[in-house]
């Protein structure tokens, strides 16, 4: 019999047709960043500008954790901690790199990067920034590494361990960094010049923070990387990987029976999911320009486990969706407007689907027609007492997982993506070109 | 202990039990290639659990497993898979969010090789492997009558759909030896005669061999070449299907649980 391996070889497309489809991804990165960057950032609030770039980050985080916590079905709690390794390495090498390298940690780049006032003279890329994007990467590889060692051995064991070792490794990355030695201040550069790297890198502000970092983070980096995020997330979901992964979260025994290195799988989902937490954590550092342990504790982790719950247990844009409507939301509640012309609109749409499908869902209708009532009966009673919602978000969050949980554990997407609500398309992958009965593939 | 025919799969003597419970207690069973043997007991009896044990969702208290000369024991299940002995559930496994067709594909998983860069880039290599995966799973499905399904979610599929769905799936490992766990459970008479076509179909088409548990007397007398009936964990007796009938033990374990 042909093995598939040999098959797979006979089919596979001449290797320089392949290029493109290798290197389409940071085409559209670049061209999704430039586009941000140099159109839709100039063209809005600054204030709303900023909210897009955290927003970014978020979907970074959220869509990475969707690699473990939606595809793997592994319950990962401690990915704030991956984002504040990834962090705090990549500020290390930035503000320490600029010093070392350029003299002084003060901003190097080109004009992608530029957030002061007025105008960037140079050219677009400045050497400042190759020190950012290496720095970013490293962070990531970092936080991948860490992933490696706390997942190997958690993910042997049953599921719920994960969520506990997980839990533990975020604050223990948090009281660790809470404890390294006071930074070297920009002002003594000279002294720090001095200084070997091995002491120098560690020198990461403690309880105080890492501070005075050059920042370099803007629409067009995130969105660089959120399109990579979102392409390489996509392909490993629409593979054989992905698949291995599903397969995890729908059933253990059948997979490992099918021949899935179950564990191992798992621990590349982590690894994965890891080095994207720790860009993210990167890109974070050098926008605010600072960083500190205490912002990436428990809070931020459970942040990023209520997008992925919210947008879909294994979807990549609900996860996306839902980054961005979380980014948003505190503004919203700020001053909340009536809810419930929104709520119909989505009873009208939901009935108009249903009805189309003739798949009538009247739970579904009755729990967001409850949703709405009882959003806008609090929303009215908030604004006659003067409360501001944003303040009490952590609250509203945990409703929400709590109403989700009951009405829709698979989250509001389940696993599909936004274009497959309605079905997926039973269309033949991969372009077989012989008519399957007739392919040699099978029979002996 | 020198055989003449070689044996794709060597059970030797292999027992387990669960506190005090002996499930299983010195099964011993040596099945030629190409061969379509059946294993079965009233319920209870410990058939899942010797697949289970074959399989290495348990590990033997004692004895061997071999297939095709090499040991198996104290393999973990995929190694198991990828060994080449693949099975069905009794309680129905598939993955009931993913596609039919997805069902069948993570089956052509263990055959191929899947680098996290070639996913990522889609390289020549990776783009050629899903389109044969696509193939394969393709012609299994046409094979199997559930490739106008293929993009049903598995788990809205009928029941006996979703057992042949099952068979199917565990082709795709590409297995020396496949073990069926009561693969016609829950289907109709009709539905029963057109299994009985497609195991034998299948064992010819893929030389491969099969040992499967059935309740149905008519499916297993019908199919089977040589059978082996298990009572309270242990062997009362193995032979051909004439002779299995007729043993006096057999027919009082059956009655006996009545
Ligand atoms: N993991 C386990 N722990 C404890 N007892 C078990 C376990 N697995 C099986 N058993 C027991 O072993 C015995 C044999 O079970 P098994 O499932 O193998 O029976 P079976 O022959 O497949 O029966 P059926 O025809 O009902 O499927 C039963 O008494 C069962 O309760
Ligand atoms: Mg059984």
């Amino acid at each position: 019999m042909k093995t598939l391996i040999n098959q797979a070889r006979a089919l596979s497309p001449a290797a320089w047709s392949v290029i493109p489809r290798a290197l389409w991804p940071v085409a559209a990165g670049l061209a999704v960043a430039v586009l941000m960057h140099a159109v839709v950032g100039p063209n809005v609030p600054g204030f709303t500008a900023k909210m897009m770039l955290v927003a970014g980050i978020n979907i970074i985080l959220a869509v990475s954790l969707t690699v473990v916590n939606g595809f793997t079905g592994q319950f990962s709690m401690g990915h704030a901690g991956f984002m504040a390794v990834g962090g705090y390495v990549a500020a290390s090498i930035t503000y320490y790199g600029s010093i070392k390298f350029f003299g002084s940690a003060d901003f190097a780049g080109g004009a992608l990067s530029w957030t002061g006032s007025g105008p960037h003279g140079g050219g677009p890329l400045g050497k400042g920034d190759l020190l950012f994007m290496g720095s970013c990467l490293v962070g990531g590889l970092a936080a991948a590494g860490a992933g490696y060692i706390v997942g190997l051995p958690s993910l042997r064991l049953r599921g719920d361990y994960l969520a506990i070792v997980t839990l533990g490794f975020g604050e223990i990355v948090r009281v660790l960094l809470q404890g390294t030695p006071d930074q070297v201040q920009p002002w003594r550069a000279a002294e720090a010049a001095e200084t070997p790297w091995y002491s120098l890198m560690l020198k990461l502000g403690g309880p105080k923070g890492f501070n005075l970092l050059p920042t370099y983070t803007t629409l067009f980096w995130v969105y660089l990387f959120v399109t990579i995020t979102l392409i390489v997330c996509y392909r490993l979901k629409n593979s054989s990987t992905g698949r291995a992964f599903l397969s995890i979260r729908e059933d253990e025994i059948a997979s490992q029976a099918m021949g899935v290195d179950v564990t191992r799988y798992k621990v590349r989902a982590f690894v994965i999911a890891s080095f994207f937490a720790g860009t993210a954590g990167g890109l974070y550092a050098m926008d605010i320009g600072a960083i500190s342990a205490s912002d990436l504790g428990f809070l931020k982790s459970f942040e990023c486990i209520i997008m992925v719950v919210l947008g879909g247990m294994g979807s990549i844009s609900g996860a996306t969706l839902a980054a961005i409507i979380l980014t948003a939301l505190p503004e919203i509640l700020r001053e909340l407007p009536p809810v419930w012309p929104a709520g119909l609109a989505l009873l009208a749409v939901m009935a108009v689907v249903q009805g189309a499908h003739r798949r009538w869902h009247p739970r579904s209708l009755v729990v967001v027609a409850a949703v709405t009532l009882v959003a806008e009966l609090g929303r009215r009673y908030c604004a006659s007492q003067g409360i501001n919602l944003a303040e009490y978000r952590m609250i509203l969050y945990a409703l929400l997982l709590i109403v989700m949980m009951i009405s829709r554990p698979q989250g509001l997407l389940g696993v599909r993506e936004v274009w497959e609500i309605f079905g997926r398309r039973a269309r033949r992958p991969g372009a077989v070109a012989s008519p399957p009965g007739a392919s040699s593939g099978v029979s002996p | 202990m020198t055989d003449p025919s070689p044996a794709v799969l060597d059970v030797r003597d292999i027992s387990i039990s669960f506190g005090g419970l002996k499930a299983v207690q010195g099964f011993s069973l040596r099945i030629p290639p190409r061969a379509l043997y059946g294993l079965i007991g009233p319920n209870g009896a410990g058939k899942t659990t010797c697949f289970n044990l074959l399989t290495g969702v348990y590990r033997p208290d004692s004895g061997t497993v071999a297939l095709d000369g090499q040991r198996l024991n104290g393999r973990k299940p995929h190694q198991i898979a990828a060994a080449g002995l693949s099975r069905t559930f009794q309680n129905i496994r598939l993955f009931g969010d993913l596609s039919v067709f997805d069902n069948v594909r993570l089956g052509c998983h263990l055959r191929g090789s899947h680098s996290i860069s070639g996913t990522v880039l889609r390289t020549s290599y990776h783009v050629g492997q899903e389109r044969a995966i696509a193939e394969r799973t393709f012609a299994l499905l046409e094979l199997f009558g559930l490739a106008g399904r293929s993009f049903e979610q598995a788990r809205n599929l009928p029941y006996g759909d979703q057992r042949r769905l099952e068979i199917a799936r565990a082709l795709a490992t590409e297995p020396k030896v496949l073990l069926l766990d009561e693969p016609a459970a829950g289907m109709n008479p009709q539905e029963k005669v057109e299994l009985r076509a497609l195991i034998r179909d299948v064992r010819d088409r893929f030389g491969l061999a099969i040992l499967l548990i059935e309740h149905d007397m008519g499916v297993v007398m019908n199919l089977c070449e040589h059978i082996t009936v298990l009572n309270f964990g242990e062997t009362i007796a193995t032979g051909s299907p004439e002779a299995v009938q007729n043993d006096p033990k057999v027919v009082e374990a059956y009655l006996g649980t009545e």
